[in-house]
């Protein structure tokens, strides 16, 4: 749905490097996460897609289209700095910023009601925001985000302010917008909700993309073939001439229980039946490395 | 242009509802008023009246000296001289007793030694003098007269040379001193109004536009709408709101003015006729003084006045609230702006302050300078105009203001662009100035 190519953004004339030759393709109704750390460049990609700045070369397209000020009104854009206007009502706020992208005043009032009652806040129509707690306002934020039906979502941290309960409460909206066909891309530097929520990822740092792809590949790629073992009654022997063939780390013992990594490059299944011979399986799993894991590793090999 | 419409809609009904708003413009009027009473009441306040008594053994004083809000004299029988003396001490109401003895042989130099003012308290060198000043004038005259010298050559004596100006250009006569007095007083309001307006204003579209920058409002807005159509928009707005406040004191002052009328006119109905004071002499004065003003305002080319002041004062707003805007974009909060508002204030008060001498001489070459230069002319031209300015001049300066208000929003445009999104740092004028290059 949206398509960058070599998109290269520098700020500063050429001195500062915010971007370089960034390319990325999001497909439709998917949750796209932008993954790297504070100053890594994800900003400047949003901003550009929201044509607040233009790139110094290269090209954004929705949709095979090239990036114009027609796709603004199909995009809803949540800033990870949150802004609103303190001395305004709600009210006027949700139908102000929905103005501004083209909907009729009407048309405004019915969302924000749909919106105000899927997120229980319907009584707070008329305060100002001052009177209202930052979770609060957040949620009213994510309202004047998704309120005109935007094809294209791109949340910048949305999960930062929210207690636990109310940032489920978002998270289950954001998986049914997409389930709805829009197209999400999720920025942030919290790893574990990309592993919870995305379909795709791209790591970016220091202006560049590491790496991108689907969330299961991206980690399937870095992982090592290292899989957790418990067994119970050991034989001794067995174990002895087990660990001389293979990479055993991370033993311990527990209420007669052992415990172990070991890696593995060869069929699981024939590891399983010398894991058999020894004692009796408990557990048996592959690790699979967190984003974080990942992040980290994939940083560490690009330098 | 839809996305500036909503914009300035939304400006102009924050900026309106806001209760600051409201108090201001319907309070404003009242502590003008409130401080220019204030004023006069403390010139007032020191002001106090003295009453003497007058013992006039010469008679040559009685029935001549006046009265005034100040002074007043309360002519006494020569026979009551030796008791009103020895009372004056504990006299409450009566601040002093003036002797003036016999007048013998014309001999006034003995008079003047011999005359005496016994106050029973201080009183100030004011009132003084003008005891002394007024029973010199009555003095003088007796002394003319004694030279043989008519009534009638006397008032003639008194006369002053009243120089007759004829303009030969516009054929107009020229400008008496009270002419001239009303039209600088014109001027000056004038230029007072759109100085303080254009600050005023425009301080207010640079506090909408840090308001924005400070709550981050501005990155969702300008994903919708492009810098500067919301910072046309916030201009526009902050018009709108002057606009209102405006019409608003007109309103106020119309009212004010038809019920000041009413009332005044009633209040003369009820003056006695038979009293006719000094002070009712005072008034018809006033009124008289106050027609020919009026006349003389109404000689003014009004429409032209309107007119130029509307055109300028828009102009020159529209002018400095964009560089007040630039410079909300440029820096993180209020504190750092004074040293750019600088750069606003400046040449206004440049305009301002150079515009008294435009008073002096209308047609010379700083009125002109002044009134032409755009950073100077909103107020340099107002300045001018009840003196008469010729209509290519007028011409010029507009087309130089419009022209550069414009170049002014592209300029400002330009740093806004850049300045909104840039948070933690003040800009540099060298940041500023390739911000506008790019």
């Amino acid at each position: 749905m949206l398509k960058a190519e070599n998109v290269t953004k520098t700020y500063n004339a050429g001195k500062k490097l915010a971007l370089e030759d960034f390319s990325i393709d999001v497909p439709e109704a998917s949750i796209y996460g932008l993954l790297g750390p504070n100053g890594a460049g994800k900003t400047t990609f949003i901003r550009i897609i929201n044509q607040i700045t233009q790139a110094d070369s290269g090209s954004v397209f929705i949709n095979g289209k090239k990036l114009n000020p027609e796709h603004i009104k199909q995009i809803g854009y949540m800033p990870e700095e949150r802004g609103l206007y303190k001395n305004m009502s709600v009210g006027d706020q949700i139908l102000y910023f929905g103005e501004l992208k083209g909907m009729s005043k009407n048309d405004a009032l019915s969302q924000a009601k749909y919106w105000f009652e899927q997120l229980q806040i319907d009584q707070w129509w008329k305060k100002k925001l001052s009177e209202l707690s930052k979770g609060m306002a957040q949620k009213i934020q994510f309202v004047v985000t998704v309120l005109h039906r935007p094809k294209l979502l791109i949340l910048d941290e949305p999960f930062s302010g929210f207690d636990p309960v109310n940032a489920n409460l978002i998270k289950d909206q954001i998986l049914k917008l997409k389930n709805n066909g829009t197209t999400i891309i999720l920025s942030t530097h919290r790893m574990e909700s990309v592993e919870e929520m995305c379909d795709y990822v791209a790591l970016i740092n220091h202006a560049k993309k590491v790496l991108d792809g689907k969330v299961f590949d991206v980690r399937e790629k870095f992982k090592k073939n290292i899989f957790g073992v418990t067994l119970a009654e050991v034989n001794e022997e067995m174990f002895e001439s087990f660990k001389n063939r293979f990479q055993i780390s991370d033993y311990s013992t527990l209420n007669h229980l052992v415990s172990f990594d070991l890696k593995n490059d060869n069929d699981q299944n024939l590891l399983l039946n010398e894991l058999m011979k020894i004692g009796k399986i408990r557990s048996f799993d592959e690790k699979i490395p967190s984003m974080n894991e990942v992040f980290i590793n994939a940083v560490a090999t690009n330098n | 242009m839809k996305n500036i419409f909503l914009i300035t809609k939304r400006e102009y009904l924050t900026q309106v509802k806001k209760k600051s708003f409201v108090i201001l413009t319907l309070l404003a009027p009242i502590l003008m008023i409130g401080f220019g009473l204030l004023i006069a009441f403390m010139f007032k306040a020191n002001e106090s009246s003295s009453t003497f008594n007058v013992v006039d053994k010469s008679g040559l004083f009685v029935g001549n000296l006046q009265n005034s809000k100040a002074i007043k004299y309360v002519f006494v029988p020569a026979e009551n001289e030796r008791a009103l003396t020895s009372t004056l001490k504990e006299m409450t109401g009566i601040e002093g007793l003036l002797i003036i003895p016999q007048l013998k042989d014309n001999n006034f130099d003995d008079l003047e030694k011999n005359s005496q003012l016994l106050i029973n308290k201080k009183i100030g060198f004011d009132t003084q003098s003008s005891v002394a000043s007024d029973l010199s004038k009555i003095i003088k005259k007796e002394k003319i007269k004694t030279l043989g010298i008519s009534q009638d050559q006397l008032n003639n004596l008194d006369q002053n040379f009243k120089l007759n100006t004829q303009n030969v250009v516009d054929n107009n006569k020229g400008d008496s001193d009270l002419d001239f007095g009303v039209k600088s007083g014109l001027s000056i309001v004038l230029m007072y109004a759109v100085f303080m307006f254009i600050i005023i204003y425009g301080v207010r579209v640079m506090r909408s536009v840090l308001e924005e920058k400070n709550n981050r409002v501005v990155e969702i807005i300008i994903s919708s709408v492009k810098p500067f159509e919301l910072m046309m928009g916030k201009i526009l707005g902050v018009t709108l709101v002057a606009v209102t406040q405006f019409s608003i004191w007109i309103t106020m002052s119309v009212i004010g003015a038809l019920f000041l009328n009413t009332g005044f006119s009633a209040m003369q109905q009820q003056i006695p006729g038979g009293e006719k004071s000094a002070e009712m002499m005072q008034k018809f004065d006033l009124q008289q003084t106050a027609t020919e003003i009026s006349h003389i305002l109404l000689d003014l080319n009004f429409p032209l006045i309107i007119f130029v002041f509307i055109v300028f004062f828009l102009l020159g707003y529209i002018f400095y609230s964009s560089m007040y805007a630039a410079i909300g974009s440029a820096v993180d909060n209020e504190t750092e702006t004074q040293q750019f508002t600088l750069f606003a204030i400046i040449p206004l008060m440049v305009g301002m302050y150079g515009s008294f001498t435009i008073m002096n001489n209308p047609e010379g070459p700083l009125g002109f300078w002044l009134s032409i230069i755009p950073f100077t002319s909103p107020v340099a031209m107002i300045a001018r105009i009840p003196f008469g300015v010729p209509a290519w001049q007028i011409a010029l300066s507009m087309f130089l203001l419009l022209g550069s208000s414009l170049l002014m929003i592209y300029v400002a445009g330009k740093i806004y662009r850049v300045g909104i999104l840039m948070y933690g740092n003040k800009a540099t004028a060298k940041e500023l100035w390739k911000w506008i290059r790019s």
